[in-house]
């Protein structure tokens, strides 16, 4: 019924000027504070288990943040303590957005799967994320890190099927896919070179959501201790275990906690900056 | 499509019938009832299955070190895990009508265990939901009143900024500057004899804690919708009729934007109820966060499949009304 003629996404290729630099500006914090997470454990002065100084001791001297409950470093645990929590979401990210693009392209192509995804989301619409998180975790004790992604990966991939499925249909009713299709192209041809290649700027805004969704899941769940286990370093387990000393040192858990709002800010603000101006409305399926 | 095209007619001939209207609607809500109810069991059922099918199960995650096999199969028939994978499921699926929740890892009846935190966190929730409302709408409607101006940009960049942020990342700094560093607010939920918190102001803190991340989700929802319908023929010949602005607001953009944002609000529900459990643990409110807490110690599943299946129903019910006012302020049109 609805037949484009139109391809879809082909202006923002040309244009080159001020648009593509405010968004790079924009993508530019959390490519930053990524990379510092990523480089972090490197960078720590003092070792991530050992005490330096007493517990909870004011900042200064050897600790310029201070001491943690066991009067370890905080300053070298914040700078280890990134490098999981984005290892872990950037992950989370990769496996929702790959997943996602095949099955939404499928969805568009074959709506019967569109329909049971549909019912998917509906269902899972009803089960808060981080209960989700601490169900799989704790029906799987030994499942570490990888129940985490699991779990975040389950959760997430309904409702960005959903997105994908929704930009792919006009690019599934075009005259070059049905074209391909009534020449008996398969299914699996269909999807990787008929239809994704038209859905880069949706997919790469689909990433930049998921990778702010999946921050928010993978440091909750440390935060909830499913994540990380001790001595490890990492920002969210830092507050959990800290906060009994807040008054003495502050620094303690104010560090990682200004850590991790600034990757949840910036990364965020990246990825509304990649979102087509077109799709704006989308955010709201995160 | 079809029912766009020919929407004058029937609206026009339900009048001199009012029994079959009334008929239609109860079929309508009947219809939407039994679906949020399928996919409520829906839910229900995938649970029994992840706590089923992962590897692990409550009575070797509760099992001390040097316990022998026989102690282990002991607690298992206790704790009836040694019967057939069809006869639990049928137990869980029919037990829960009743509020029955399984048994906890430990034993106890897991309805015992939530009876009273459960309506605490309800509150805190709720409450939680209630403020989401009112700022969002205040605040999406001060953006929309001129699209593009210097409150629209400064309301909407503040709003996606604080969307993403987690729970116990904004409790931290509401503990440190209202709490600590002014001592206005109490940090810490002290409850009375009954289990419930001792005063109101013990509550500020761990709901503005939940709120402040959905009211910028539902901000740019409402903001969203209100520029979607101020796109619609009949705003812009209000406009012109020289309506003043505030009642082309409040009689015209937002029962239009309703149906959107209660969708968005419902949604939320689930966002609050998930973080509630993070926030309870900062400020010891005791709420299921305090429970949950005890149960990611014991690696107990039963404990967080009841409270999945506890706040399943809760989101059920939120839903239902999302669905309701939607069919209400549509008209019956969809």
């Amino acid at each position: 019924m609805t037949a484009l003629t139109a391809p879809p996404e082909t202006p923002a290729r040309a244009a080159l000027g001020p648009a593509r630099l405010r968004v790079a500006l924009r993508v530019l914090p959390a490519l930053l504070l990524t990379a510092l997470a990523l480089a972090g454990p490197w960078l720590a002065p003092h070792a991530i288990d050992a005490p330096v100084v007493a517990p909870y001791a004011e900042a200064g001297g050897e600790a310029p943040l201070g001491g943690d409950q066991l009067g370890r470093d905080v300053l070298s645990r914040v700078l280890a303590g990134g490098r999981e929590l984005v290892v872990t979401s950037l992950l989370v990210a990769v496996l929702v957005t790959a997943i996602a693009a095949v099955l939404g392209a499928v969805s568009a192509l074959r709506p019967a799967l569109g329909r049971i995804v549909e019912r998917t989301a509906d269902v899972l619409m009803l089960l808060p994320a981080v209960l989700g998180i601490l169900l799989v975790t704790l029906s799987w004790p030994d499942g570490g890190r990888l129940a985490v992604v699991t779990a975040s990966v389950v959760l997430g991939v309904p409702y960005a099927v959903r997105l994908v499925a929704g930009a792919a249909a006009p690019v599934a009713a075009s005259g070059y896919v049905e074209a391909a299709a009534v020449g008996g192209e398969r299914l699996g041809h269909l999807v990787v070179r008929e239809v994704l290649p038209n859905l880069r700027a949706t997919l790469l805004a689909l990433f930049g959501l998921r990778f702010v969704a999946a921050v928010y899941l993978v440091a909750t769940a440390g935060f909830l201790q499913v994540g990380p286990q001790p001595p490890a370093a990492d920002w969210a387990l830092m507050i959990r275990e800290n906060s009994a000393g807040i008054v003495l040192n502050p620094w303690s858990v104010l560090a990682p906690s200004v850590a991790i709002g600034l990757l949840a800010l910036s990364v965020n603000l990246a990825a509304a900056a990649l979102v087509p101006p077109s799709g704006r409305k989308a955010v709201t399926a995160l | 499509m079809a029912g766009t095209l020919t929407g004058g007619e029937p609206a026009a001939a339900s009048g001199p019938r009012p029994v079959p209207a009334a008929v239609r609607t109860a079929l309508y809500a009947a219809g939407v009832v039994a679906r949020r109810l399928l996919l409520l069991a829906v839910l229900l059922a995938a649970v029994f299955a992840a706590v089923e099918l992962l590897p692990g199960d409550a009575a070797t995650a509760t099992s001390e070190r040097g316990e022998t096999a026989a102690d282990l199969a002991a607690r298992r028939r206790l704790l009836g895990l040694d019967r057939p994978v069809a006869e639990r499921f049928w137990d869980w699926m029919t037990g829960l009508p009743t509020g029955d929740l399984g048994t906890s890892a430990r034993g106890e009846p897991v309805a015992g265990l939530l009876a009273h935190p459960f309506p605490n966190t309800l509150l805190l929730g709720g409450l939680a939901l209630l403020v989401t409302l009112v700022v969002s709408v205040a605040l999406g409607c001060w953006a929309a009143a001129r699209p593009g101006g210097g409150i629209d940009r400064t309301v909407s960049a503040s709003a996606t900024g604080i969307l993403a942020l987690p729970e116990f990342v904004v409790a931290v700094a509401l503990v440190l500057v209202f709490a600590l560093w002014t001592d206005w607010l109490p940090a810490v939920t002290l409850t009375d004899a009954d289990g419930s918190p001792a005063s109101w102001r013990m509550l500020v803190l761990p709901v503005l804690a939940l709120a402040v991340p959905q009211i910028g989700w539902n901000t740019r929802i409402v903001r969203a919708a209100l520029a979607d319908e101020a796109k619609a023929p009949h705003i812009e010949t209000a406009v012109l009729d020289g309506l003043p602005r505030h009642r082309i607001l409040t009689h015209h953009l937002l029962p239009g934007a309703l149906p959107t944002v209660a969708a968005g609000i419902a949604t939320s529900t689930g966002m609050l109820l998930g973080g509630a459990v993070v926030v309870e643990t900062i400020f010891n409110y005791p709420g299921i966060g305090s429970v949950l807490a005890g149960a990611v110690t014991d690696r107990d599943s039963p404990v967080i499949a009841g409270v999945v299946a506890v706040t399943g129903a809760v989101i059920t019910g939120v839903l239902l009304l999302a669905d309701l006012v939607r069919a209400w302020a549509s008209g019956g049109r969809t």
